[in-house]
């Protein structure tokens, strides 16, 4: 009889129960407002924000197809292809996922871009005078995956190594300068003067 | 090894390296991996289901790491070893379900929790001894001169776990190359890198933003 009265008291205690000794409503989050939640955890997790404005800048400053920075003396010219993932923190939709050889370049990704989706992972061509490499990009480790470099030139196990080695180191760089580049515009007075503005008419056609 | 051949995939990392990384590389590099090297798991002996560690890139299972070995002109390389001990869960409840139907069988009662969890660890470790562990090897390559890191690996787990090892055994401080990193190496931070409200269709607090970051 103790043990019961306890337990109902422990119960209750914990709010399963209300003074009556019937079960209370449990109040359950809307189950968008969690996945809203976790997408804002996302967005600012490793400031993962930034990436994500790099790779929407990206996207936005390649379709042109012209050189956008110098890396040791030679241009380097991107190009998005295939896949994308756009993530985003308000609205219905908080990932979208588009496929196709013009899909990243497409009225609908930009339409989507300009309700809130940014551009979360990409797989980009990065041309570097006569090198190309291919690789997917995070927003926010900016992680190398599934990369293709170009291909060896030397035949010797030893020298393939130092000549992957440095393709790798390479590719590395060319990131690095594209991401410098994106940090100069961002962190300059005319980021959300001119830049924003501009993006925004490109994302609206 | 991903490193010679196949596409590629890998974290970036850029590394404060101490001073005896460019005045004295073979030594420096030799002492970092032993101090980290990989010890194999013993099954007879310990409770470990899982060890990690440093092992040469041509040998996986040589932790030798002579002075010199891994240098690769201004790279040292070498793996990141983890072993792991999984028994089969189908398995362990095979055989209890065999322990549990001749325990009844024997005293002509159902055994207790106790009795079964006190079964199902003498299974575990019985089953532990029989089971060989998999081994999976990463790849690590770092510039002595520049202080470049590329850890060959997808699982962000596994990326974690290897770049405190090289902090901790190499007396390094690494930080991501992703944008943060970036700025942060660039000097600049602050307000200047708030969340563009414009592009993100919502104004992110600096409290919220903080709370994130922390």
């Amino acid at each position: 009889m103790a043990r019961r009265e306890a337990r109902e008291e422990a119960a209750f205690l914990r709010g399963d129960v209300g003074v009556d000794g019937q079960a209370t409503d449990r109040e359950e989050r809307d189950e968008a407002e969690v996945e809203r939640g976790k997408a804002r955890e996302q967005l600012i997790r490793n400031r993962a924000w930034l990436g994500r404005e790099f790779l929407t800048w990206l996207l936005w400053r390649s379709e042109a197809g012209e050189p956008l920075v110098e890396l040791e003396g030679t241009g380097v010219t991107v190009l998005f292809i295939s896949k994308l993932l756009l993530r985003g923190v308000q609205g219905d939709v908080v990932e979208v996922a588009a496929r196709g050889a013009q899909a990243p370049y497409s009225a609908q990704v930009k339409h989507a871009l300009d309700e809130g989706l940014l551009v979360h992972q990409a797989r980009l061509r990065f041309s570097h005078g006569e090198r190309a490499y291919e690789a997917t990009l995070d927003a926010e480790f900016l992680d190398v995956r599934s990369a293709k470099l170009p291909e060896l030139l030397t035949e010797e196990e030893d020298d393939r190594l130092q000549e992957r080695l440095h393709l790798v180191e390479q590719l590395s760089a060319v990131v690095d300068a594209l991401a410098g580049d994106f940090l100069e515009v961002r962190a300059g007075r005319g980021w959300a003067k001119k830049t924003v503005p501009a993006l925004k008419a490109w994302m609206r056609g | 090894m991903p490193l010679l051949a196949g596409t590629v995939t890998f974290a970036r990392f850029q590394a404060e390296l101490p001073k005896t990384a460019s005045t004295d590389t073979r030594r420096w590099l030799s002492r970092a991996l032993k101090q980290g090297a990989f010890q194999p798991l013993d099954p007879a002996a310990g409770a470990e289901d899982r060890s990690a560690g440093f092992v040469e890139l041509e040998d996986h299972d040589s932790t030798t790491f002579a002075a010199g070995a891994g240098l690769e002109g201004e790279y040292a390389l070498f793996g990141w070893r983890v072993d792991q001990i999984k028994i089969p869960a189908p398995q362990l409840k095979a055989e209890l379900g065999r322990w549990l139907a001749k325990f009844e069988q024997e005293h002509g009662r159902k055994a207790t929790r106790g009795e079964k969890a006190h079964a199902k660890d003498a299974i575990r470790g019985m089953l532990r001894q029989r089971t060989p562990p998999t081994s999976k090897v990463h790849d690590v390559s770092l510039s002595w001169k520049t202080g470049a890191v590329q850890v060959w690996a997808a699982s962000r787990g596994v990326v974690d776990e290897i770049s405190e090892a090289i902090e901790s055994a190499f007396e390094a401080s690494l930080s991501p190359r992703n944008l943060a990193g970036l700025a942060g190496a660039a000097g600049l931070e602050g307000k200047s890198l708030a969340p563009t409200g414009a592009l993100l269709g919502v104004e992110l607090s600096g409290a919220e933003v903080d709370r994130g970051e922390a």
